[in-house]
C-alpha cells in the first residue's frame, strides 16, 4: 500500500500584532472512507496562454463523489500574472504568481471538471499534482 | 506591510521514483508584491448536525482578489467528513459547486474568489451527527 502525506505551515510573525500565527497540519491520503492509501496519481508541468482560455487541466473521469487531492502551483514570477481555479462553472479562486493549492475533489458528477485559465497576459507555467481514489481512462477513438 | 508564508510538502511512495512536493508562497494581494494584512484569525467550530453550515460570508473578502482560506477537520475518523461547498448544496455530493470531502486530518487551502454573491459563501456539511470540529482561517483582501 502506498503512503502518501500532505503537510503545510503557515507562519507569519506580523499578519495579527502580538500574536504570531503558526498552523501545522499533516494529513494521509486515503481511498474513499478508508484507510488504505491512495495510489493513483498524475504529476505534470504545463504552460498556458492567455489567448487559450479556460482549460480542463482535469476531467471527473472515475466514480463520482470520491476522494482525490489536487495540487497546482502558479510558477510566473510575474505578479500581474494569475491563474484562474474553478471547478466545471464555479469559479474558484484567483492563484497568484508563484501561489500554490491544495483542495479535496470529490468528483461531484462527471461534469466536475478541473479548470484553469491564465490571466492577464503572455503564458504561465504551472506544475500540478492530482492523487485519486480512482480513475477511468478516456475511450479510445 | 505583513508577511504570510505558506509551505505544502507531499511525500509520496506511490510511484516508484521521487514524486515529492516541497513548496513556499508568500500570500500576497492580487496583483501585488505587498502581503496580505487582514485575517480573521484561527476558528474552532465544533458540529453535531449534518445541515450545511456557512462558515465564511462572501462579504469577507472583497470580490476577485487574492484572499485565501485553510480549513481542516480536526478529527481522526476514515470514515466521517465534512463536505465543503460555495454555497449553500454542501450537503449535496453532485452539484457544481461542491469542491470536495474532508475527512478526519484532512486540510486544504485554496485562494477565494469572494465574488459578492451568496454562491460564493462557503459552507460545510457534516456527513454524520456526531460530534466533528472543523478549524477555519480566512487570510482576507
Amino acid at each position: 500500500m502506498a503512503t502518501t502525506t500532505a503537510t503545510v505551515s503557515i507562519t507569519s510573525s506580523d499578519l495579527v500584532p502580538g500574536m504570531p500565527v503558526s498552523i501545522n497540519a499533516s494529513s494521509t491520503l486515503y481511498q474513499t472512507g478508508t484507510t488504505t492509501g491512495l495510489e493513483l496519481v498524475e504529476m505534470g508541468r504545463g504552460t498556458l496562454t492567455q489567448a487559450s482560455g479556460a482549460d480542463a487541466l482535469a476531467d471527473a473521469l472515475g466514480t463520482a463523489d470520491t476522494t482525490n487531492w489536487v495540487y497546482i502551483c502558479n510558477k510566473s514570477t510575474n505578479v500581474e500574472q494569475y491563474m484562474i481555479i474553478g471547478i466545471h462553472e464555479t469559479k474558484i479562486g484567483h492563484l497568484g504568481s508563484e501561489e500554490w493549492l491544495w483542495m479535496p475533489w470529490n468528483m461531484g458528477d462527471s461534469d466536475a471538471e478541473i479548470n484553469i485559465e491564465a490571466e492577464a497576459s503572455g503564458s504561465i507555467d504551472y506544475e500540478y499534482a492530482i492523487y485519486r481514489s480512482t480513475n477511468t481512462l478516456p475511450a479510445k477513438t | 506591510m505583513a508577511t504570510t508564508n505558506a509551505t505544502i510538502t507531499i511525500n509520496s511512495d506511490i510511484m516508484s521514483y521521487s514524486g515529492n512536493v516541497s513548496t513556499t508562497m508568500e500570500m500576497k494581494k492580487f496583483g501585488s508584491t505587498a502581503g496580505i494584512e487582514e485575517t480573521t484569525g484561527l476558528q474552532v467550530k465544533k458540529f453535531n448536525d449534518t445541515a450545511a453550515v456557512k462558515i465564511v460570508d462572501n462579504t469577507e473578502g472583497t470580490a476577485g482578489k487574492g484572499s485565501k482560506v485553510y480549513i481542516r477537520n480536526t478529527g481522526s475518523s476514515s470514515t466521517h467528513f465534512f463536505y465543503v461547498a460555495l454555497n449553500a448544496s454542501a450537503a449535496a455530493s453532485d452539484t457544481a459547486q461542491t469542491i470536495g470531502k474532508l475527512y478526519g486530518g484532512d486540510w486544504m487551502l485554496i485562494p477565494w474568489i469572494a465574488t459578492a454573491a451568496t454562491t460564493h459563501d462557503i459552507h460545510v456539511a457534516p456527513s454524520t451527527t456526531s460530534t466533528m470540529t472543523l478549524e477555519y482561517m480566512v487570510f482576507q483582501e
